[in-house]
């Protein structure tokens, strides 16, 4: 004689299920935000991050002097 | 700077070397400096002065550039700019700047202190590459 068991999902399995889902969806965004935002700093001009207090000289000037420097 | 009025602008990016025990916080000086409205008189101070950069005499030049002790002694002892400094070291590795000083000119980089004619020639080059 042979038992047949027939698995079915329970309640909280199902909702488990789902918020693994949700939870692997979320982090596929924002890996995948992480990638956009590395690849946008990559090719940021060397003047993006700079306090606006240690420029001198207009936005508009056509040519930017960037300076890496230390005081010693 | 005077000379280019309107066509050139600089901007200046901390790059304290590991060498130079007090090149960073003295970079943090200055960006307390800033935070507190003179940064630039600050930081043409610090290169007037170099390189006596220990805590009491970077307080001294605060207080000489007309900047409140109080405030400025704080930034400093809390190390408030400490991960922007930081930024600035990170970008320049990421970069491949690895010497100061060191220029990047529209993007072109201009290696070490050099004669005035050359800053002269490069920024003539660079303005004409714009037009």
């Amino acid at each position: 004689m042979v038992n047949r068991v027939r698995v079915t999902p329970t309640r909280w399995s199902r909702v488990y299920t789902f918020w693994t889902t949700c939870l692997l969806a979320v982090l596929l965004v924002l890996a995948g935000g992480a990638v956009v935002a590395g690849r946008a700093r990559a090719q940021a001009p060397p003047e993006s991050g700079a306090d606006p207090g240690m420029i001198r000289g207009p936005a508009s000037a056509p040519v930017t002097i960037v300076e890496f420097s230390d005081y010693q | 700077m005077n000379e280019y009025d309107g066509r050139v602008r600089l901007v200046f990016k901390d790059l304290p070397l590991p060498s130079h025990a007090l090149a960073r916080p003295a970079a943090e000086a200055a960006r307390c400096a800033g935070a507190l409205g003179r940064y630039w008189p600050y930081h043409d101070r610090l290169f007037a002065a170099q390189p006596a950069f220990e805590r009491d005499d970077l307080i001294r030049y605060a207080v000489e550039t007309g900047l409140p002790r109080e405030p400025f002694t704080r930034c400093l002892a809390e190390r408030r700019f400490a991960s922007a400094v930081e930024a600035d070291v990170a970008q320049a590795r990421a970069l491949g700047v690895r010497s100061t000083p060191t220029f990047l000119i529209n993007g072109r980089p201009f290696v070490g202190a050099q004669p005035v004619e050359n800053f002269r020639a490069a920024i003539d080059d660079a303005l004409r590459a714009a037009r």
